[in-house]
């Protein structure tokens, strides 16, 4: 019985090597096809590697879909794989460290943190082409940075708000995790068009971390204050969420239902709710996946991007443009 | 069968005193063949796995999760856990960055961040000895103390703007980077403290059977205050190769990486009863789970069947570890 285990030890170690083999169609996105003929094909193209922040926020999840999706128009000219960094800075910088060791003809890097800037610039440095998704870094030793614009974003929200609101009313902020740029730029843009309309007041919410269940703690206690409000501005959707699952429990309710107004616009979730009248609106983050993975496959024909800087434009759903919403991106998180 | 079960009841301790080193030694083999092929120059066998570039890479993701394990080794064998060396790290980290940041000179900064570890440390094993709590239950409220004072310390946000003050760490001497020597020659002062000293005996004694180690007249708080102490010593040696590498200071820095350590001396060979292991397993054992986890990436497996199959190697680890003493 005993002589069974050193057989168990045998069969882990080779299911290891097996699993190896099985599962490389599958991470390279190109699982069509049969195997062996892809595997054998596929060792000739070069690499693509995308070294992820996280692969478990609804963002992200959409994020990963929408890239995967577009790797496989791309699956005749790249292999493209893909490795999350547990949202830490260190491991991310081992995976890109090894990712180079297997000289990727680009890089793709959605940073943990700016604390990844070295492992960066010493693949730069390298003469690999670094794709830089959502968060940069400082210095300029990237190829290109393709991202949102929380300012902006911030800003057209306040907009939307304020003409709902016909330029006077209370609006409660419910802010995301402070020392982190897009809660900040999410509300700094915001403030700056509130400032333009002196009919509308601003309360300052809690840091609610972006987190669902924390907004909703928090918006259960405000209401208990009974102050009155008519917009909740949340610097992302759970958030929003959470405050709209606050008051719809709430007893008292006002006679006028509050705007409640999110941001990110990447879960199937929050669209249903929009089209339900539960929140009003919500302003798309742009996912950079695709937009990078498109540059990734011009710089292999050959064509280096020209702008350093490529900013992705936001994109405001309500009730009226929900469905079509809906049909033009398939691969919102659940 | 019974000529089987002889056969391997004679190996049996050799495999267990070998375990992390039989694994390995099972990856290294399996490397040589299954990772992607490369025509760099020098590449053995033109496996991207023995390369050059990938033995820097490897060594540097290896010192600060090696030297966190030789620290925890030391608290496991007295035959507690310190659940507390990530937050310890963030913290030690957040300090590192703060000091640099400020203008103080680097060696003043180290010597300050390897002295206030070690207390800490310390501390930590004091407070064990005095209450007679769990060193799980005294660590686990280490862990949430320090992370909070991480963020209160840094005023809730991250620490940059250093310069190249230490990235000495990070820069190669014959191919392995300066970090990666620390890590070796912590290892080897480790096995040296255990094995020729008669602290390192004690140690050994008290994990075995602490109240056996007390009537024989072993100082049991006096040692295990050391223990912890030296794990603190490592974890700080760990947290300036970290900022060394990271070229900032995080709050958030380190979060899980106690139970990586802990996964690494369990794999080497550890017992986590304690009483039985030593350092150089634990070292084959981090060396163990850095090997897979570059393997993985240049193998193209997918993160979370690398996670499901370190679970595994965890399981077998400890298993194998109980054979035959369970009895």
């Amino acid at each position: 019985m005993k002589l069974g285990l050193l057989s168990i030890a045998a069969v882990a170690a080779w299911a290891l090597v097996g699993c190896g083999s099985d599962d490389k169609g599958a991470s390279s996105a190109s699982t069509a096809g049969p195997t062996s003929s892809a595997t054998a094909s596929t060792d000739n193209l070069p690499l693509v590697a995308f070294a992820q922040a996280n692969s478990t926020d609804p963002w992200r999840q959409q994020f990963d879909a929408e890239i995967k999706a577009e790797a496989e128009k791309h699956k005749a000219e790249f292999n493209f794989e893909e490795q999350p960094g547990e949202d830490d800075a260190n491991k991310q910088m081992g995976v890109i460290s090894t990712f180079m060791v297997r000289s990727p003809k680009v890089l793709l890097v959605s940073p943990v943190t700016i604390a990844v800037q070295k492992e960066v610039e010493k693949a730069f440095d390298a003469k690999v082409p670094v794709i830089l998704l959502d968060r940069g870094i400082p210095g300029d030793k990237y190829t290109v940075h393709v991202g949102g614009d929380n300012v902006e974003i911030g800003r057209q929200a306040g907009e939307f708000i304020a003409k709902q609101l016909k330029g006077k009313g209370t609006v409660l902020m419910i802010q995301g995790i402070s020392n982190v740029d897009a809660a900040t730029d999410r509300k700094n843009g915001a403030m700056e068009t509130f400032k333009k309309y002196p009919g509308i007041k601003v309360v300052l919410g809690d840091d609610c971390k972006f987190q669902r269940q924390a907004a909703q703690n928090y918006m259960e206690s405000y209401l208990q204050k009974g102050e009155p409000f008519d917009a909740v501005y949340a610097h992302n959707d759970e958030m929003a969420i959470g405050a709209f699952q606050a008051y719809d429990h709430f007893a008292n309710k006002p006679k006028v239902k509050p705007l409640f107004v999110g941001i990110d616009g990447c879960q199937k979730e929050v669209i249903d709710m929009i089209k339900a009248g539960k929140l009003d609106a919500t302003f798309r983050y742009p996912d950079p996946g695709p937009k990078g993975l498109q540059i990734a496959a011009d710089i292999i024909k050959g064509n280096m991007p020209k702008d350093k800087k490529v900013v992705l434009p936001t994109e405001l759903v309500t009730k009226e443009n929900a469905d079509k919403y809906l049909a033009e991106n398939p691969n919102l998180a659940k | 069968m019974s000529a089987g079960t002889t056969t391997f009841q004679k190996w049996l301790p050799i495999i267990q005193k070998y375990q992390g080193l039989v694994g390995l030694i099972i990856l290294l083999v399996v490397a040589l063949w299954k990772s992607p092929h490369t025509g760099q120059p020098g590449a053995i066998f033109h496996s991207t796995f023995y390369t050059l570039p990938n033995l820097s890479n490897i060594m540097s993701q290896l010192a600060v999760p090696g030297i966190l394990a030789i620290g925890a080794t030391f608290v496991i064998l007295t035959g507690g856990i310190d659940l507390s060396a990530g937050s310890l790290l963030g913290l030690l980290n957040c300090v590192v960055a703060t000091w640099l940041v400020k203008g103080t000179s680097t060696p003043v900064t180290i010597a300050y961040v390897l002295v206030l570890g070690t207390f800490i440390g310390g501390v930590l094993g004091a407070v064990i000895g005095y209450t007679k709590l769990q060193p799980f239950v005294v660590t686990l409220a280490g862990m949430v103390s320090l992370r909070g004072i991480a963020y209160i310390y840094t005023n809730n946000a991250n620490i940059s703007g250093l310069n190249d003050q230490i990235t000495v760490f990070e820069s190669p001497w014959l191919g392995i980077p300066i970090a990666g020597w620390i890590l070796f020659v912590t290892t080897l002062l480790g096995a040296l403290v255990l094995a020729k000293t008669v602290f390192g005996r004690r140690v050994y004694a008290i994990g075995g059977n602490t109240e056996a180690a007390r009537y024989a007249g072993v100082p049991v708080n006096r040692v295990r205050i050391g223990a912890f102490a030296i794990n603190g010593f490592c974890i700080a040696v760990a947290a300036v190769l970290f900022t060394a590498r990271n070229s900032n200071g995080q709050p958030s820095a380190g979060m899980g990486y106690e139970l990586d350590a802990i996964t690494a001396a369990v794999v080497g060979g550890t017992a986590l009863v304690g009483g039985y292991g030593n350092v150089l397993g634990t070292f084959v054992g981090a060396l163990f789970i850095v090997c897979l986890n570059v393997f993985l990436i240049l193998d193209s497996v997918s993160y979370y069947v690398g996670q499901g199959w370190k679970g595994v190697i965890i399981l077998l680890a400890v298993y194998l570890q109980n054979l035959g003493r369970r009895v």
